[in-house]
């Protein structure tokens, strides 16, 4: 007769993530020094147990009411954040090199657009070719010869991190429009906390919490008044925003007003003022998170009523601090992206700490026939999407599927860009009570003001769906709390 | 506090009342149908005339028949005061102020929203009206408490406040003038039902009770009227609503306006001597005091809701 045993959650020597770098898991059995308490403590529960700590994480995600807003068949619905217990975990010694490689590379990108509205020096150096500026969607004339507060154009940055098979640690892309996951970053953090509390004392983690109020000191850093209090909001386009939660989850944090673009006005003075029941209160600083294209029907979209009318015309007269400025979205291409190495390189003048997938331009002639001829094992961006969408990736996609985006890149060759699809590291995640590998990739954010900060890790976003290298979270990803440990002070 | 909040607010708080108090009329109607004989029953087309939304009946295909009408004051779309349109526009309010107000009130009022518009556009059969009707009044009201039992009591809530209390002064100065020009008209055959009429009257701003307690005699006109015109403790009465947005405007930033405007309704109502007022001339007093309201909302609108219109 076979006697009762207590059914382990998992053996480590039955996890296997195969030739995939392992975010946690050296060697079935074996745990990366950074993830040991971890890795040991997962061991002393049960699969029931382990359940009963993720139904409790769902709960809490229900009843503190983070959600997300998915647009479908005709309906926002809002969705429950999907969180998986199980930390991911990266050590200090190597967030420190990725840190200042953030830094570094957000300080680059400043220069190259505050460049590129002004004197344009890295074109005339035949560093950059000019096409690219003016094929741009995103250069936007209007911005020309504008002079942001410390020469910062991209204040907040989301940068989307991702490592291979052989353990280097690649920007994917940069976010530098309006980048968002940030409050999702500190509710997963805040979830852990109420499930898995035990956890916390196996490790030294850095925290997280200092974001909103180092968000708050930038913002203020950017006002134009001299002012001890200066008057910061949040502006999104409202409620039917995928990202609204977060907006007002960050305006709420920092105490900022939430505003709507109808409720601000630009007055004769160029300044901008809100309407309040006070009557109209002067704003020195907007966190926006509307498109450079709503921001102003005057100056751009004139269908636009999401924005504000003259808010282009204040920003431009230093009434008023956008964060981010309008324009900063040039350096957010998948093309530009390419020349990223090179534009540290130039305003720089240091090697990149942290290395670029490598990337190849369909403009170019030669670059295009080597992503044609290898599409099986490429992924195809158009230069100016997020969320996933329009993209192909190669060794998942139907012989149709890429034949329809050899013709597309055919025709639009400036639009496209492709990169050996990678084979992004796993990390161990509950599925269905069992732990299995996942693929992640990981969105530290940056802020650039009068100085720099960097979060400690980031948002990181898991492909819940076996086998799947799709994270994003409207097309079925999840994520997970990012720990960075402390392992050098013992 | 932003303008457009304020604003919010204060329709999500006449909204609810609104949902309120058209339940209540419905459920009053109902039952005084039941008690009265045939000839004099008050038809539910009074309810249309009550509620002001004569014109939008009339826009529709259907006739005034008992079945049309009931749908028309809870379930219908294109009436924009029936129940179902006051509860979307307040869930729809307090979808875009979830920043300011209690979590479990959004809840609530979510859960109520979808509880009607479940029921669909025609769905309020004689069997299950009371139930359905009672239900509403009960949701509403443990709303208004939540908000009152859980919020600061800072600018927010008294944009609330004010919206609560000017919907209910509205709600019972259209009741108390429909009622009159019914009952005051002497017809023959209403006299031995005067008392019933004049108590569903009361009835259906809840007020049958509270009277009672209040008014030691037989229930007749003058008293009626005085009761829901007039009385400070009452809370429908239009004096006392008209006291609980004195109090508030008066925590509000920039009050002149809206303080001088409430001062002169005060004075109309307070002087009026209600006991000599008959037919036209109270129907006359009813229409200025309506005008009156009209005016506090549009000094609260242009003070606070709209501030560049006067900078």
């Amino acid at each position: 007769m076979t006697r009762a045993v207590r059914k382990q959650a998992i053996d480590w020597k039955q996890y296997d993530p195969g030739s995939f770098y392992d975010e946690l898991i050296s060697s079935p059995g074996y745990a990366r020094a950074a993830a040991r308490g971890i890795v040991s403590y997962l061991q002393t529960l049960t699969e029931k147990h382990l359940r009963n700590r993720q139904q409790a994480a769902d709960l809490a995600i229900q009843e503190m009411g983070i959600s997300f807003t998915v647009y479908s068949e005709g309906e926002n619905i809002d969705r429950t954040w999907p969180m998986d217990i199980i930390p991911r975990i990266i050590s200090s010694t190597e967030w420190r090199r990725l840190e200042a490689g953030l830094v570094q590379r957000l300080t680059a990108l400043n220069l190259f657009i505050d460049d590129i509205y002004h004197r344009q020096r890295i074109i005339k150096d035949k560093v950059f070719p000019a096409e690219i500026i003016q094929s741009s969607k995103d250069f936007l004339t209007q911005c020309v010869g504008a002079k942001p507060k410390y020469g910062v154009w991209a204040h907040i940055c989301g940068s989307d991190l991702v490592r291979d098979s052989d353990g280097t640690v690649y920007v994917l892309e940069d976010n530098l429009r309006v980048p968002s996951g940030v409050s999702y970053m500190l509710e997963n953090r805040a979830v852990t906390k109420r499930v898995l509390p035990q956890l916390f004392s196996r490790h030294s983690i850095l925290p997280v919490d200092d974001y909103a109020s180092q968000l708050f000191d930038m913002l203020t850093s950017l006002s134009p008044r001299q002012s001890r209090s200066p008057e910061v909001v949040v502006m999104t386009p409202g409620i039917y925003n995928s990202a609204y939660f977060e907006h007002s989850y960050l305006a709420q944090r920092m105490g900022a007003e939430l505003v709507m673009g109808s409720d601000l006005v630009v007055g004769e003075d160029d300044c901008v003022y809100m309407k309040t029941i006070k009557g109209l209160e002067r704003v020195d600083v907007i966190y926006r998170r509307v498109n450079d294209d709503f921001l102003d029907p005057e100056a751009f979209r004139p269908d636009s009523c999401l924005g504000t009318p003259g808010l282009l015309r204040a920003w431009r007269a230093g009434k008023v601090a956008l964060a981010n400025a309008p324009g900063a979205g040039v350096a957010d291409d998948k093309v530009v992206y390419t020349y990223v190495p090179a534009i540290v390189r130039y305003y720089l003048d240091e090697d990149p700490i942290i290395p670029n997938v490598p990337s190849f331009l369909c403009v170019d002639e030669q670059q295009r026939k080597h992503v044609l001829a290898n599409l099986a094992t490429m992924v195809v961006k158009p230069a100016n999407e997020s969320g996933g969408y329009g993209m192909l990736v190669g060794p998942v996609a139907s012989r149709a599927e890429r034949t329809k985006f050899a013709e597309l890149i055919k025709k639009n060759p400036r639009n496209y860009m492709a990169q050996p699809a990678l084979s992004l590291s796993t990390a161990p995640t509950l599925c269905n009570g069992r732990i299995e590998p996942r693929h992640l990739d990981l969105r530290p954010f940056i802020l650039q003001g009068k100085s720099h900060y960097v979060t400690a890790g980031g948002l990181t976003r898991v492909a819940l769906r076996k086998g799947s290298l799709v994270v994003n979270s409207s097309q079925g990803g999840g994520s997970k709390d990012t720990w960075v440990v402390d392992t050098e002070t013992r | 506090m932003l303008s457009r909040v304020a604003e919010r607010l204060y329709w999500l708080a006449r909204y609810i009342e609104r949902t309120e108090n058209t339940a209540r009329l419905m459920l009053v109607q109902h039952h005084l149908v039941l008690d009265l004989p045939a000839p004099i029953r008050p038809g539910w087309d009074l309810m249309i005339a009550v509620l002001g939304t004569r014109e939008q009946f009339d826009a529709l295909p259907g006739k005034p028949t008992e079945k049309n009408i009931i749908d028309f004051l809870f379930g219908s779309r294109e009436n924009p005061s029936s129940i179902m349109s006051s509860l979307a526009d307040a869930r729809e309010n307090m979808r875009t102020t979830r920043e300011v107000t209690p979590t479990e009130t959004w809840e609530r009022i979510n859960s109520l929203y979808l509880s009607v518009a479940q029921r669909g556009a025609r769905a309020l059969p004689g069997s299950s009206r009371h139930k359905v009707l009672n239900d509403i009044i009960q949701r509403c009201q443990q709303i208004t408490g939540m908000l009152a039992g859980s919020m600061n009591n800072d600018a927010a809530y008294q944009f609330i406040r004010i919206g609560r209390n000017l919907e209910r002064a509205d709600m019972s100065t259209r009741i108390i003038d429909t009622a009159s020009a019914r009952l005051l008209g002497d017809r023959e055959e209403i006299l031995p039902y005067r008392n019933v009429l004049w108590v569903s009257v009361l009835k259906s701003l809840s007020a049958y009770q509270m009277y009672r307690l209040s008014v030691q005699r037989n229930v007749n006109a003058g008293d009626v009227l005085h009761f829901l015109l007039q009385s400070r403790i009452f809370p429908r009465a239009v004096a006392h609503t008209l006291h609980e947005i004195n109090s508030s405007v008066g925590l509000l930033p920039r009050n002149r306006d809206a303080l001088a405007t409430l001062a002169e309704v005060k004075q109309t109502l307070d002087g009026a001597d209600l006991g000599t007022l008959k037919g036209n001339a109270l129907h006359t007093f009813i229409d200025d005091v309506q005008l009156m309201l009209d005016r506090v909302h549009n000094s609260i609108n242009s003070t606070w809701f709209e501030p560049d219109a006067q900078n």
